[in-house]
Order: C-alpha cells, then structure tokens, then sequence
C-alpha cells in the first residue's frame, strides 16, 4: 500500500470539490495530514524516578518492541520530545524539577502519568510526596498499576494518539486549584477539615456561600499557579 | 524494658565487645544486653565516641565495617529515661560479630558528638538522623538537609509530626559547589533528571579542563519515607513497601524483611519456603546484576549488552509472573513462608529460566570480558582501598571488589544457605574492572546455587502452620469455629510482636541489607531502619572520582549500582 492510497480514504475529505483526480494526487487539509504525521512519530521523554522506571525499560526493549507503534526514539533533552512519560513517585523536592522540564518541551505535548505514584501518590500518603503530578502539570492519560504492565502503557500510547489525532490536549494542571494541594493539608484528614474550615470562614467573611473541595473548578492558571507548586 | 535501656544480662558480658567496654568503661556503659543474638550496648552520651572508638581500634574486637546509624523516637514512652537514642551497628569482619550500640539523647538538649571522624560513612547517616529526628552532632562537618528539602519545617521522623504535612518547595537548590574566585574552573551538574543517573540523584562537579578537582552529591529526590509509613502498618502490610527499595530485585528485599521478623516472632518458616526464597533470590540477584552491568554499559556507548541481557530478564519476569502474578513487584514472601505454593511445573520453569540466563550471561561474556575498549574504560578506574571501604560501610559486590571476602550467605547463613556449595569471588584492585567481574562471577555462583537447590526442592508446605502469625486455609476457615477466630484475629489486629529489637540483615544484590526493628509489643513496629547498601557506596562516589575525568565518573557511578528507591528510601 502505497502512502497516497493511506491518505485516501483517511484524510480526504469527500465533500471537497476535485478529490478524485485518477489515484496520483489527493486532495486534504494540512492539519489532517500533520496530525497524521505527529500521531504516527511521538518522539518520547521518560521522566522515570522510580520502580516504573524500570517497567517502562521492558517496554521500549525487544519484547514489547514500542517501535511498532512509532514512538521509539527516546530523547532524554525535553526540547526534542512532544510526549513525556512520568514514570515513578514525584516528591516535593523533584516538584521544581520537572515543571521546568514540562515547561522546556515545546508545543504542542502531552504528557502520560504511568503508575499510581505519578497518578495519586499511591500508596505513600506521606509528607515529601506529591499526590499527583496534576498538582504541577497538566496530564493527558493515567495509567493504573503498581507498576502498569507493558501492555498498559501500549494502551497509553494508542490514547495519546488518538488525543492527537483529535488534536486534543490537556491545557491545565488538574488538581492546581485543588485545596491542599500546593500545602499541608492534603492528606491529613483533620488538617483538611481545618483547611476547609478556614476556607468557609474567609468566604462567609466576603459573603459567600461555603465551597468544597468538589465544588471547586479548574480554572486556567493564573500568574501565580505558574510557579511550581508542591 | 529490654529495648531501651536494657539491664546487664548475665551472659552477655562473655562477649568480648562487652566485656572490653565495661572493663574501659566503667560505670558509663548503661546497660548491655544479649537478645535473640544480637548484643546490644548502651553508653551514656559523654562516653558516646570513647566506646566507638574502643569498638574500632581495639585488635581483638576490630570493629571497622561500619553499617548503619540512625535515631529512634521513644514518644510516650514512661519507662524509657529519654525522648531520643542513636543507635548505631557496626560490624567486624575478622572476629565476624555484630554490634549495637546506643546511647540515649535528651529532648530538651538533643546534641551528641559526632563520629563522622572515625567512620567516613557516618556522615551522611548523622545529616539524615538530624534531618529527620532533630539530634544535633557537634563538629560535624556539614550538618544540613540531606533527605527532605530546605523549604522543609520540622523534623518528620517525630512521633509528633503528622504524617501528611507537606511543604511546598518552590526553588530548589541550585548550586552545591562554588567556583572559587578568579579561577577558570566551572562547575558541571548532572542530574537529577540525566540519563547517567540511574533513578534521580544528583552530582555537581568542578572541572578544571577534563579534571574533576572537587565534586558534590545531593540525595533525596526520591524520598518517599519507607520507614515513616512502616510505623502506622502493620508487620504483613510492610511486604509492598519493602519491594519499592531495591526495585530491581524486588523479591531479595521481602526476603530479608521476611526474616528479620520472623527472627523478632521465633517463627522459622518451613523448609520449602526456604528453598524457594533462595531460588527466587539467586534469580532476583542475577537479574539485579544485569541491569547494573547492562545498563553501566550502555552509559559508554554499548547498547548490545543491554539488549541481549535484558531477555534473560524477561525470563525471569516470566518465572516471578507464574509464581505470584506480579513482574516486578512480588509482594511474594510473607511472614512465616511464602503466600502461595509454586506452580506444578516450577522445576522446569526454572530449568528454562536457568538456560536463558546461561545464554545471556555467555553472550555478554563474551562481547565485554576482553573487549579492549571496556577494560581501558574500565580497569585503574574508581579504585576503592579495602580499609576504606570498610569505613564508609561499603558492603556486598562493592566491597568485594576491593577485596574484603565478607559474604552474608557465607558467613552468617540464613535460610539454608549453608547447604550449598558456591564461592564467594573477590577482587584484588578494587577498581570499576573487579567489580564487573565480580558481579560477572557471582551470576554464575547463582546459577550453581539455584541448580543445587532444584535438585533438593523438599516437598511440604510452604507458609508455618503458627496461627498467630500465617492465615489458617480457607477450608478451615469455613468449616471450624478455631480457625474462623484465628483468621479473624489476624485479620483484624495483625501480627503482634514481642517487644524487644532486632537486627536481621541478608545479603541483597548490593550487599548486606539490614533492618533494624524496635518493637512496643503492638502489631505495628515503632522503628523500622533499613540499612541500604548503595545509600553507602553512594555516599563514597563524590570522593571516588575526585581527581578523575569527567568520562570515567559515568563509568564508576553504573558500577555502584545505585537503586533510588533503596538511596532514599
């Protein structure tokens, strides 16, 4: 199959006027065809700290071979990858870390969250780890497991391409805004209570009703949600 | 209480160690204890460095091996005189004894003196007791955070400091070495994030041209606090955590915590529990040697080794999968045995397994061994002298690459190692050269472990039959009321331990891997300390390549095989 026949049918537009002209030219959009291209050659980061590190290595070698689905041209310099892997615990001290190489990346990129660690904290609630890469940076697919097997993170690779292809892209860091999730309070249930607690009372000082950590949306980031938080 | 200031026990001071203190001592050594095997001693903080001291220099107790120094938090604790203890273990490989030895440290005026002068290791253990207890050592060199960050308030370790309270950092440290002034030297930083470092650790290095003439390492990236999280868990509900330390040879980590309590318990595990800990082991320790040799070579420019040794670690995965599901992280061992029987055809699996590594071990042999650009990269490298090793507490494939024949499996046998024939290689140099081949050959001392325990593999079962610490069957469960309120006790208030403390230590891919227990008598520990092998040889590494190139540090810090997750813990 040659490259133009992948191109038909995929891209073409059939309603566009002049598509079919005998098999040796088509007609597209320019986006289609650089998503296309983007999609088909995700140049990787691996941001691997801890026990995922070690999985993600499985992934790239012989066996699970990710080269099948074009993404095997590791890049450990953030200006030369569009997707990075966070692959391990995230602590307070690394926080700093890796929001300036997230911020190095150029546009557009995405960013995959591997294993519960990177996701949520995992099962470290304690007080040098970040419960979630999402404090910081905008994630664009979790993945489960402790570590995730490889099969797992083939399955990431396929969502980010198709997020590419749809030309989507997580813009926010979900849980910025969150309480508690630059400061103490994030794990301890009483410190939390406390936390919201205060936070009822500045609001009813102003007039407002009270607001939960639920209740609160994700807005953009503002001047200061840019500083590495954590 | 035994655990805290314990009373002279009439057998103890029949060891030498004790015997000596109390005799230089007098009335300064506060109490010394023998229990479960380990002797314990405690001095009063004035006679804190004249004991370690007497401990190293004294020739016929030669206590030069440095392990492990930490604090304990005895909060609410009515019958310990005071708030904090050091304790510190050492070893000697001559008269081959263990140490402990304690002083107490008052809340109100936390100081202690340093031995940061005595044992080069003891540095980085006294800024970590400081970081994470509050204890003070007078004229320590440099006594500032090494684990948390320097935006952090408090000491976490406390008793009294919530477990969840974060602090934000928002700048982290940029520079750990200045440049001196008017000098055309410049500083180079590698990592955390680089690709050299294997995990997240952190060098600067002061060039002058090619030349490293002063470096600086930095810790704690990955400090997610084992140890903190094991004292609100349970003694089974600790299995995961410790897998998460070495992750690359998880299993070897369940193992020794495994033993360590079960030595506090007085449970043994059954003899087919042992057989197959140590097969798994060997296997755990082979595959541990592969990612640090293949992945050492791959930093000089050889991706061939990395792949072809890498499918013999799938093997390996594959085998660890049919035993317990799990590739990387086991959770296999538990107190008292193992949590299932292996499968049917274990014996073949391992045959096969055995083949794969055999295949691979040959063809790295063969494309490294005499490969003239890998020895000249590699030999007169990061050399290690034996007495400093010992001094920064150097253990395992490291510490017998410089030449020092202490092998845990050897020396102090646990699980049945003393049944089989293998040897313990040793290098003569004790650069990067001798610890590749020592690893080399330990790999194949593995395989010839693992076949002697295939071909003795005895039947039975393989988790105790002691209802206060193993799950009784399911079909017991359900048909008798005994067993309903023995899986019902445990599953609601866990292992309770003796009080008392511990010391159980297992030799791990990166040498002898200890944890230190104190216990309250509850079913969770009060003190749970890992003594991680690389935390020391990592310790060594900015000293190690002082004065080298900038190319053969790369080199060197693959050879110590630095694991994040057993770094910081």
């Amino acid at each position: 199959m040659g490259l133009l026949d992948l191109f038909k049918g995929k891209f073409v537009d059939p309603t566009y006027p002049g598509v079919h002209l005998g098999g040796n030219a088509i007609t597209t959009t320019l986006d289609a065809v650089v998503k296309w291209g983007r999609k088909s050659s995700i140049w990787p980061m691996p941001f691997g700290t801890a026990c995922c590190a070690i999985e993600f290595m499985a992934f790239t070698a012989s066996r699970y071979d990710v080269a099948r689905f074009g993404a095997e041209v590791l890049r450990f310099s953030p200006r030369q990858a569009d997707l990075m892997f966070v692959a391990g615990t995230i602590v307070d001290k690394e926080a700093p870390v890796l929001k300036t190489i997230y911020d190095q990346m150029p546009e557009p990129k995405w960013v995959i969250s591997m294993g519960v660690c990177a996701s949520s904290g995992g099962f470290y609630r304690a007080y040098h780890v970040m419960q979630g890469i999402d404090e910081i940076i905008p994630v664009d697919v979790y993945v489960p497991g402790c570590p995730p097997a490889p099969e797992s993170l083939i399955t990431a690779v396929m969502k980010i391409q198709d997020l590419i292809k749809a030309g989507r892209q997580q813009k926010v860091p979900q849980r910025a805004t969150h309480l508690g999730s630059n400061g103490e309070a994030v794990n301890d249930r009483r410190l939390r209570r406390e936390a919201w607690a205060d936070e009822a009372r500045s609001r009813a000082a102003q007039g407002l009703p009270p607001q939960g950590v639920l209740a609160l949306p994700a807005v953009a980031p503002g001047k200061d949600e840019e500083e590495p938080r954590g | 209480m035994a655990s805290a200031a314990p009373a002279v026990s009439p057998e103890a001071p029949a060891k030498p160690a004790a015997r000596v203190l109390m005799e230089a001592l007098g009335p300064r050594v506060l109490g010394v204890c023998d229990e479960r095997g380990d002797l314990a001693i405690t001095v009063e903080r004035g006679a804190w460095v004249d004991a370690v001291r007497l401990l190293r220099d004294r020739p016929e107790l030669d206590y030069r091996m440095f392990l492990d120094l930490c604090g304990v938090d005895y909060l609410d604790r009515e019958d310990v005189p005071e708030r904090f203890f050091v304790v510190l273990h050492l070893y000697s490989v001559s008269t081959r004894h263990h140490v402990r030895l304690k002083t107490p440290v008052p809340e109100a005026d936390p100081k202690l003196p340093t031995i940061s002068t005595l044992f080069l290791g003891a540095n980085w253990f006294e800024r970590e007791a400081w970081d994470l207890y509050g204890i003070v050592f007078q004229g320590h060199p440099n006594l500032t955070r090494l684990l948390t960050h320097d935006a952090f308030v408090g000491h976490p370790m406390r008793k009294d400091y919530p477990v969840g309270r974060r602090h934000p950092l928002k700048s982290p440290r940029e520079m750990l070495l200045q440049v001196p002034e008017g000098s055309e030297q410049m500083v180079v930083n590698i990592g955390p994030s680089h690709p050299a470092m294997h995990g997240t650790f952190r060098v600067q290095a002061l060039l002058e041209g090619e030349t490293i003439v002063d470096a600086e390492a930095e810790i704690g990236y990955m400090h997610r606090n084992f140890e903190k999280m094991a004292e609100s868990r349970d003694y089974w509900q600790i299995i995961p955590y410790t897998d998460r330390l070495n992750y690359c040879s998880s299993f070897m980590n369940g193992h020794g915590w495994a033993l360590a309590v079960e030595k506090l318990l007085g449970v043994p595990a059954p003899p087919r529990a042992e057989a197959v800990r140590v097969i798994l082991s060997e296997f755990s320790r082979i595959m541990d040697h592969i990612v640090c040799i293949s992945t050492n070579v791959v930093d000089l420019g050889a991706i061939s080794p990395f792949f072809v040794m890498f499918r013999a670690r799938e093997a390996v995965y594959d085998l660890l999968e049919a035993c317990c599901g799990a590739r990387l992280t086991v959770s296999y061992v538990r107190i008292g045995g193992l949590g299932a029987d292996v499968p049917d055809d274990f014996a073949a699996r391992c045959r096969a397994t055995l083949a794969a590594c055999r295949e691979s071990y040959d063809a790295a042999d063969r494309l490294l061994t005499r490969n003239i650009i890998f020895v000249k990269r590699f030999k007169d490298i990061g050399v290690m002298s034996k007495d400093d090793a010992l001094s920064w507490g150097w253990a395992g494939p490291c510490l017998r690459g410089s030449g020092v024949a202490y092998d845990v499996r050897k020396d102090h046998p646990y699980s049945g190692y003393e049944q089989y024939d293998f040897d313990v290689p040793v290098g003569t140099v004790g650069d990067n050269y001798d610890r590749y081949l020592v690893r080399m050959e330990e790999m194949r001392q593995s395989m010839r472990i693992i076949e002697q325990a295939l071909a003795k593999l005895p039947a039975g079962p393989v988790i105790t039959s002691d209802r206060r610490v193993a799950l009784p069957p399911k079909a017991e469960v359900y048909s008798n009321i005994e067993s309903l309120m023995n899986h019902f006790k445990l599953v609601f208030e866990g292992i309770r331990a003796p009080a008392g403390e511990v010391y159980g230590y297992t030799e791990a891919a990166n040498g002898e891997l200890g944890y230190y227990i104190v216990s309250d008598g509850g079913s969770v520990p009060r003190r749970v300390k890992v003594r991680p092998p690389c935390y020391n040889n990592y310790q060594a590494f900015p000293h190690m390549i002082r004065g080298g190139m900038l190319a053969d540090a790369v080199a060197t810090i693959g050879g110590l095989n630095v694991i994040a997750g057993e770094l910081d813990r």
